[in-house]
């Protein structure tokens, strides 16, 4: 049901999105089946139901700006879903909104996302819905199985397109694909809870060990990628895949691209740069050195000092 | 994807920062339930009003402190302020979620106003209509470059609120500081009552304050104490943010922390001179009359000054030095590669070898 996406427009989600609706789906998911120690206290009932709620579907909004043809999905929040008339609950929604426009002045609703394996009927009427709001709305779309299997991220966005099938035209949902957008404070955080850094000071070997990992991790990723397109062109040269030209000229593109920077500008600037973080730590280690300095003469004033009350006659040797 | 040095290097850090995995992945995602009674029944006990040191740990969830830090950080050189919901857990408090307040801050005061308070109530019903059905648990302000301490306002704020709604947690956020060191620079305080004397408190780790708030921050920095801050995260987190990892290790290589933070640094050095002359003039003044038993207290004084400008140096060096390692590493893994009919590779005079693998 789901196609390629042809309105030519980019999307840019940001983390926060996708912890938001992990952490809206795990609440639910957890608050329907209580953890064994307050299964006890007379929850019997639901282990009948256990399995259709073990993946309670949660509905909810999100919300940033567009740019022009670029459309950046900032932040989310939780959204009401009545079952019966499968629709959101529509005042709630503008109460949400408003509340959010006093803190974000900047955002509005970009469209509203959902938790499954993959889209539903019922999710066209909300999307409809929805349309009122913004006449293009997206629908993004978590996956939360927890597969190890899979190497990419399980969330899909999709937006809605007018498309004649059997001579009626109808509304269908289509893949579009999206890049992940970031701010500074926002990857520094996110790293943190992933990887869980040591929050405090640490030694300053320890702080420059999780700098240089980090990056080192990230150097292996493009390491590991550019084996993979190395290996995809030393088939192609070979024979055994068919050659793809598009391909080849994507790749060509990408090469001619190094080296980034080649201006006698550049390597002034960064040259001067350079110079200037030498003299910075030029400057901590003389402040050092001076602060070492002064406690060894005040040190050594103190064992050698000639008008102690003892008399006037030192008496360490 | 991850080699044996990872994980090894993974482990060593688990391992220091005391982090106990649990094992089986459900048991993990507990701690996401509310469970209305227990809370009721706390709140009834308050086991808090005895001890002034009740609350020793504070537990953030990944979404709390993804919100809080990218709100601090939109918020600039202003402070922001916003409330953070949660519960509480023997002698922990635990946050689930954090939300904004509209609330205008100027440099030296952040004070809740009517509509904030109106806000607030607004927001708490709908997020228990949603499903979230956690309380008010404390509030969180962001001191941009100049660290996380209480000021004094901050100390008769949070004072107010432990006194008609505990239990209340007060964290502060510096967001040019994480930009600038690349990790998160937050604290977790609670007041003491008026008057109230700690027992031997215990060193709270340094952080540099610059000249002009110093003062504040040293009449009040006696009335409160921090709480240990551990992170936790869903299974479900966790598996999304390992794979955000394949998309998101672009940015960590384009990161450029050096050119976001000329500002705050260029502020620093200067903020460091200023303490410098502050020092020697004292150094100064004592120096002059010969060694005189009085002053030997003076410059002890004086010697943890210059100590403590020496750490703040240093501090400040290492992260310059970490971007510029960034910075190298960049120019050489994209600039060092020439084009086979330009220049010679004569030209690359002081750069390090290309990292061959």
């Amino acid at each position: 049901m789901a196609r390629s996406s042809s309105s030519g427009l980019t999307f840019k989600l940001h983390p926060l999105v996708i912890v938001n609706v992990s952490d809206h789906y795990t609440r639910v998911k957890t608050q329907l089946n209580p953890p064994a120690s307050v299964c006890a206290s007379g929850h019997g009932s639901n282990n009948g139901e256990a399995l259709i709620q073990q993946n309670p579907r949660v509905y909810g909004c999100v919300i940033g700006v567009q740019r022009g043809r670029t459309v950046e999905i900032f932040n989310s929040f939780e959204l009401l879903y009545d079952p019966i008339t499968q629709t959101l609950d529509r005042s709630f929604l503008e109460k949400k909104q408003e509340l959010y426009k006093k803190v974000f002045p900047d955002f509005y609703i970009l469209g509203w996302y959902s938790t499954g394996s993959d889209t539903d009927e019922s999710d066209m009427h909300i999307h409809k819905a929805l349309m009122d709001i913004n006449e293009s709305p997206v629908y993004v779309l978590l996956n939360p199985a927890i597969n190890h299997a899979q190497k990419d991220l399980p969330v899909t966005i999709y937006e809605s397109e007018l498309h004649v099938i059997d001579g009626i035209p109808q509304l269908i949902f289509v893949h579009t694909s999206y890049t992940i957008e970031t701010v500074e404070a926002e990857r520094i955080s996110v790293d943190h809870v992933a990887h869980l850094k040591p929050s405090d000071g640490g030694s300053a070997a320890t702080q420059l060990a999780a700098h240089l990992t980090g990056i080192h991790s990230a150097i292996k990723m493009l390491n590991s990628r550019i084996r993979v397109l190395y290996q995809f062109l030393a088939a192609m040269q070979k024979g055994d895949i068919p050659c793809d030209n598009s391909l080849l000229r994507q790749v060509s593109s990408l090469l001619r691209r190094l080296p980034a920077m080649e201006s006698e500008r550049f390597q002034d600037n960064f040259l001067m740069e350079y110079n200037d973080k030498l003299l910075i730590t030029y400057l901590a280690m003389i402040t050092n050195c001076s602060s070492t300095m002064n406690e060894m003469v005040d040190k050594f004033n103190t064992a050698y000092d000639r008008n102690t009350r003892r008399g006037g006659r030192t008496a360490f040797m | 994807m991850e080699g044996s040095s990872t994980m090894m290097a993974r482990k060593t850090w688990e391992l220091e920062n005391n982090i106990i995995t649990v094992d089986q992945p459900d048991s993990n995602d507990t701690i996401f339930y509310y469970d209305d009674t227990a809370q009721s029944r706390f709140q009834q006990e308050k086991p808090w009003a005895n001890d002034p040191h009740y609350f020793k740990r504070v537990k953030i969830s990944a979404l709390a402190l993804l919100k809080m830090v990218v709100h601090a950080r939109s918020g600039g050189n202003i402070e922001i302020m916003g409330l953070m919901q949660g519960k509480t857990d023997g002698d922990a408090i635990i946050v689930m979620d954090a939300f904004a307040l509209p609330v205008e801050g100027t440099e030296t005061r952040v004070n809740a106003q009517a509509d904030a308070y109106e806000y607030m109530v607004e927001y708490s019903q709908t997020n228990k209509l949603a499903g979230r059905l956690e309380n008010v648990v404390g509030w969180y302000h962001s001191h941009p470059g100049y660290g996380c301490w209480l000021s004094g306002i901050d100390v008769s704020t949070q004072r107010l609120n432990q006194q008609y709604q505990e239990p209340f947690l007060a964290v502060v956020i510096d967001p040019t500081r994480t930009a600038s060191a690349g990790k998160v620079e937050i604290g977790a305080f609670r007041t003491y009552s008026e008057g109230y004397k700690p027992p031997d408190e215990p060193i709270s780790e340094y952080q540099t304050i610059p000249l002009n708030k110093i003062e504040d921050f040293g009449v009040h920095c006696k009335q409160y104490y921090s709480l240990d801050i551990t992170y936790f995260k869903s299974s479900l987190d966790s598996h999304l943010l390992d794979l955000l990892w394949n998309k998101y290790w672009v940015n960590t290589l384009s990161s450029s922390p050096l050119l976001g933070s000329a500002d705050y640094v260029a502020g620093q050095i200067s903020d460091l001179a200023e303490k410098l002359e502050q020092a020697e003039s004292h150094l100064n003044h004592s120096r002059f009359g010969g060694i005189v038993p009085s002053s030997l207290h003076r410059k002890k004084e004086d010697e943890s000054q210059l100590t403590k400008i020496t750490r703040d140096s240093s501090k400040i060096t290492v992260e310059q030095v970490h971007g510029l390692m960034s910075q190298v590493i960049k120019d050489v893994l994209f600039n060092s590669v020439r084009q086979s009919n330009n220049k010679s590779p004569n030209e690359l005079s002081d750069t390090e070898p290309m990292i061959t693998s």
